[in-house]
């Protein structure tokens, strides 16, 4: 696979709130390209609606937010971003249960028009990355949890993206393979360039990051936000 | 797409079978009406050309044409009008032969251009003459015993003449006709010979002025328009195509509704993976459509089976053989398609509201 080179992401002064609840309270953040944050919380913190902000899933009341500069609500086109820009890796992995590992790992690119020989040999090399080339043609029934996020991985990668979102990735796992996840996502970050920004309650995946930042209460933590400010 | 339109149909197997054939049952409806419609007016038009004859004058507004009744005396006046060459009078008795009831009894002149045309294959003229396909229906013969209107009368010869109608029916003396059924000086109608260079077209307008109240049929298309019965079924068809379109449509709505709301975290993924709204659109509309095909390829088999079952049901197979056309077929499978696209819309724009988060947080 060629690497992309890893995307720039802005959050300007984003809020959002649901009903009477405010999830998120101004937060203003950037990445840097090739960067790994490591994004960490308790929950109901507001970080996972961060994350989604930042993919083009869930619209933001009020702010921006800018990918390789350019603002991704305010063009419309959430869904370009998501299909040309972003990977997604969520805590359950979402596979469609009728679909082989390597027909999920396609999905994406079906809906990218990339035609059918160029899909099938772009999924293969994609689960040999993750390393899953001999389970290519099983369900996902068939496959164990670590596996099953293995395959969700590469899905995420599946469009080349730039920037690489992981929700809780590993929040249905054990310890171990938890490790084995995080491991794979980093290592992808070193070799493919991409920009990554995990999720986590656990501040020890942190270690592994170039910075983690914290939210609370819908506000990114002291030293963080100060020096955005600046 | 195609290959994920197939697995989702599949995944859900019996739910697409049971919409499939509710949509199959619409479309068979429609199809074996349309078959019978067909087969009714192919035999309309051995009924207009009965004996031979260029045309025939009916009484006007009867629901059938066998139900026509006019008075005898007004076939000598016919006779007399420049534009035609012979008219010959007849008094039909349907349900009249105990052997085969849907067989129809011909009163007719044994000198009339109408008994005259027939050929023999078995015996000769005489007072009772049985229609070749009747007499193999009912295993009659020249020579034998034949009960027409309760009395016995004997078959003096077996005909063909080329016509459905009357070689499945029976030919016995006008004179006779009214007797059995007490209806001295009635006719049912008057069959015409026009004369050379007469146009049929013409010449109807003119008998029909002549003669008020009455209505001339040249050909089959209007008979069938002329018994209200054939009329009755051509606008129950239209009302059975709209019915099974609405039908149909909320069927397959309400399928695609039911697979939207099990299936959000699955299209919300779709979203999330950056498939466009109008994509993930494309594949619930698609496996709306694609559930209906289905239905409707379904639906024109029964259809050609049930066309031959309807005839028999109604107990006119004596006389009425469906006819399968491929406009009939062409009109099942586009109700068939236009059942998918109606239901499939709804559906489909429900998708393209769903928000991708909240479609993922749905499981």
């Amino acid at each position: 696979m060629n690497a992309p080179a890893g995307a720039e992401v802005i959050v300007d002064g984003v809020s959002k709130s649901f009903g009477r609840i405010s999830a998120l309270r101004e937060v203003s953040l950037r990445v840097a390209p090739r960067e790994a944050v490591v994004i960490t919380g308790r929950s109901g913190s507001g970080k996972s609606t961060l994350l989604a902000m930042i993919g083009g899933l869930e619209q933001p009341d009020a702010g921006e937010v800018l990918i390789d500069r350019r603002p991704i609500w305010r063009s419309g086109q959430p869904a370009l971003a998501r299909r040309e820009v972003v990977g997604f890796v969520f805590q359950r992995h979402l596979l469609l249960g009728a679909l082989s590992a390597r027909a999920n790992v396609e999905v994406p690119l079906i809906g990218a028009r990339v035609h059918r020989r160029e899909r099938r040999e772009r999924a293969l090399a994609l689960l040999d990355e993750v390393g899953l080339a001999d389970r290519a043609e099983h369900l996902p029934s068939e496959l164990s949890g670590g596996e099953s996020q293995r395959v969700a991985v590469a899905r995420a990668l599946a469009n080349e993206p730039r920037l690489l979102l992981a929700d809780e990735p590993t929040g249905a796992l054990d310890s171990v393979t938890s490790e084995r996840v995080l491991d794979l996502l980093f290592r992808l970050r070193d070799r493919l360039g991409m920009t990554l920004l995990v999720v986590s309650y656990d501040r020890s995946v942190g270690v592994r990051a170039d910075r983690t930042i914290t939210l609370v209460d819908g506000t990114l933590e002291g030293a963080e936000a100060a020096l955005f400010q600046r | 797409m195609l290959a994920i339109i197939t697995t989702n149909l599949l995944r859900r197997s019996a739910r697409t079978i049971f919409t499939a054939c509710g949509i199959a049952l619409g479309v068979a409806t429609i199809v074996a009406l349309l078959s019978f419609t067909q087969g009714l007016k192919n035999t309309a038009a051995g009924f207009v050309h009965l004996g031979g004859s260029d045309l025939g004058v009916f009484q006007a507004n009867v629901s059938d044409p066998t139900a026509s009744v006019l008075p005898e005396a007004m076939v000598g006046h016919l006779a007399a009008r420049p534009e035609v060459a012979r008219a010959t009078p007849l008094l039909l008795l349907v349900e009249g032969v105990r052997a085969d009831p849907s067989a129809i009894v011909f009163g007719a002149e044994p000198d009339g251009f109408f008994t005259q045309r027939l050929v023999f294959v078995q015996g000769g003229p005489g007072e009772v003459l049985v229609g070749e396909r009747l007499a193999a229906r009912a295993h009659l013969r020249a020579g034998g015993p034949i009960v027409i209107e309760g009395r016995t009368f004997r078959i003096a010869g077996i005909y063909h003449s080329g016509i459905l109608f009357e070689d499945s029916g029976a030919v016995i003396p006008l004179a006779t006709a009214q007797a059995l059924t007490a209806r001295a000086g009635e006719v049912t109608d008057v069959v015409v010979q026009l004369a050379p260079g007469a146009r049929a077209g013409a010449s109807a307008a003119s008998i029909e002025r002549a003669f008020p109240g009455t209505q001339v049929i040249t050909d089959p298309q209007q008979a069938l328009r002329a018994g209200a019965n054939s009329t009755l079924i051509s606008k129950a068809i239209l009302v059975i195509v709209v019915i099974a379109l609405i039908v149909g449509a909320i069927s397959v709505a309400n399928t695609m509704a039911m697979s939207i709301i099990e299936r959000q975290a699955e299209l919300g993924l779709l979203s999330t993976v950056g498939w466009t709204p109008l994509r993930v659109a494309s594949l619930i509309f698609g496996e709306g459509v694609a559930v209906s095909v289905l239905g409707a390829a379904l639906g024109l088999l029964v259809g050609v089976i049930g066309a031959g079952l309807l005839v028999q049901a109604l107990g006119v197979s004596a006389y009425v053989s469906p006819s399968v056309t491929a406009w009939a077929l062409g009109r099942g499978l586009l109700v068939g398609v236009a059942i998918g696209v109606l239901g499939g819309i709804y559906p489909a724009w429900r998708v393209t509201r769903m928000t991708p988060l909240r479609a993922l947080s749905s499981r």
